[in-house]
């Protein structure tokens, strides 16, 4: 009995797959067909074209949305001459200045804190209220106290950036850390780790892969924070360049500026993907 | 001769009703190959984690020639089921942290850790990484790990537990091989009831609810492996057979049929 269910079993199976009309169902032995990169590449193309086209027809005034041809000559120009005092390099390079001074502040404190709650209850205690209360709160609002404080110098500008970052780092080592292996620990312990030994070298690689997921979010956090750490006192970076545009209803230099932050945030977001490939080969693999 | 002796030990985790272990006594002297076998819940891992020092027994003691335990330490190195390695490392990386650990100069350490991993089995893997070996090779690298730290008595929590049949064969085999060359007292917890016969000197059979010692059987099969005898001509051995059922029925001696 047991014989003929089997022998039929396979006979239904492929009836009924042949009879599925819907054809992504069915398993395919090779990539037919349209990819997802190619309908992204697609998508992009249409609202470049859609773009251009609503500029050429003129459905929008160019004070609002310039044509893509103008913001590139746009980009051609401040790249050369410079917007505001500076060049376009020298605005990319004071806004990657700050935000990887406040990825360094972030990340020298956001991991010992976040090992600090991983690791001990009185830790826990102490920084997951704080950390609750600041992770909600956006730039903007605690921007003006930051003024208040401590100036509108360069610093106050890396201070509301490294806390914008520092909730993700910190958050992403706590995860990292609990997430630890307990046979691991154990077996450390057990081969006679001392506790300093055990974070140092058990605990700390261990929740690397996490760390470095938190450095991810947090640059993408502490980038999009720039346009709000520059709005005071600043006079050079992106953010500053698309403000001050702004003020002069200088659109194409404002959407220039809209992309080369995006473009930008995407090859970081790319890099670090590298790097966490190359340092943490055995993520997802264990 | 040291011994590792758990004295009427009782386990009781916080918040849960009844005692994981009551009132267990278990002696392991070195060259002893104890195994511990029972069906789940009766308490084998915890005792091996209070022999560990990892579990803090509620009554009785734990200890290891005449010092009582009270954490984890070298001179009983624990294998886990699931490989506890560090990805981050080289296979002989991995041994050597167990050396350093124990205060060998670095210099010596590769030297010391390539020895180890030939004991294993496994020369010439020691510049792999952890995540390009198979299960097998991973406890191997395990057990060389644990013998690195020099231990008086070996605590294997299941290492046989998640590999294949034929893997885990092969691995009994260089178990007693390691056993009878590292000179070391060995408490083992197993599914195994096959698993047992080849390797222990003695078996507990531990029942659930609470977790206690139901029969203890001396067994000679692992020192017949290691006189010489084929381990194929020893589990063909009638006597093996009856070992067998004689072991599976205080297994499951007492249970609802």
């Amino acid at each position: 009995m047991s014989v003929t269910s089997y022998s039929e079993r396979p006979t239904t199976r492929t009836d009924e797959s042949s009879a599925l009309s819907v054809p992504w169902s069915r398993p395919r032995p090779k990539r037919r067909g349209i990819s997802a990169r190619a309908v992204s590449a697609i998508t992009i193309l249409a609202v470049l074209a859609a773009w251009a086209l609503s500029a050429r027809l003129q459905l929008v005034s160019p004070v609002f949305l310039p044509s893509p041809f103008a913001v590139w000559t746009k980009f051609v120009v401040v790249a050369r001459d410079g917007f505001v005092d500076a060049t376009l390099a020298q605005h990319v390079v004071a806004s990657l200045g700050r935000v990887f001074a406040a990825l360094i502040a972030a990340v020298i404190v956001g991991v010992p804190v976040g090992l600090a709650i991983g690791i001990s209850t009185i830790g826990r205690g102490i920084f997951d209220p704080l950390l609750e209360f600041l992770r909600p709160i956006p730039p903007l609002a605690y921007l003006p106290l930051v003024v208040i404080w401590f100036g509108i110098g360069e610093p106050s500008k890396i201070l509301v950036i490294t806390i914008a970052m520092l909730a993700p780092v910190a958050l992403s080592t706590a995860s990292g850390v609990r997430g630890v292996s307990q046979e691991r620990i154990n077996a450390a312990r057990s081969l006679g780790a001392s506790r300093f030994q055990l974070v140092r070298h058990v605990i700390l690689p261990s929740a690397l892969p996490s760390i470095l997921t938190g450095l991810r979010i947090a640059l993408g956090a502490g980038w999009s924070t720039l346009v709000a750490a520059e709005l005071v006192a600043a006079t050079r970076g992106l953010g500053f360049m698309i403000q001050s545009a702004a003020q002069f209803l200088v659109t194409d230099v404002v959407v220039m500026g809209i992309l080369v932050i995006a473009a930008i945030a995407f090859v970081l977001e790319f890099i670090i993907r590298r790097i966490e490939r190359g340092l943490v080969p055995w993520a997802g693999r264990e | 001769m040291p011994q590792l002796v758990l004295d009427k030990v009782s386990v009781h985790y916080e918040g849960q009703a009844a005692p994981a272990v009551e009132r267990v006594s278990i002696n392991v002297a070195k060259g002893d190959f104890v195994v511990l076998v029972g069906r789940s819940g009766c308490g084998k891992t915890s005792l091996l984690n209070v022999a560990a020092g990892l579990v803090e027994p509620v009554r009785g003691s734990a200890s290891i020639a005449g010092r009582p335990i009270t954490a984890p330490g070298p001179d009983r190195a624990v294998v886990f089921q699931n490989d506890a390695l560090f990805p981050w490392l080289t296979a002989r990386e991995n041994v050597a942290f167990a050396l350093r650990l124990r205060g060998v100069p670095s210099g010596e350490r590769a030297r010391r850790a390539d020895e180890l991993l030939r004991l294993v089995k496994l020369d010439g893997a020691g510049d792999k990484r952890i995540w390009e070996l198979s299960g097998g090779m991973r406890q191997r690298v395990g057990l060389a790990r644990a013998l690195a730290a020099e231990p008086e008595f070996l605590l294997l929590d299941e290492p046989l537990g998640a590999l294949d049949a034929l893997t885990r064969e092969r691995m009994q085999t260089t178990l007693l091989d390691l056993w009878a060359a590292a000179q070391v007292g060995v408490l083992m917890v197993t599914h195994g009831i096959e698993e047992a016969l080849v390797l222990a000197t003695r078996i507990v059979v531990l029942a659930p609810g609470p977790g206690r010692v139901v029969r203890t059987f001396e067994t000679g099969f692992s020192r017949r492996y290691a006189a010489g005898e084929a381990i194929r001509a020893i589990k063909a051995d009638p006597a093996f057979a009856a070992a067998r059922g004689e072991l599976t029925d205080a297994i499951f001696e007492g249970e609802a049929a």
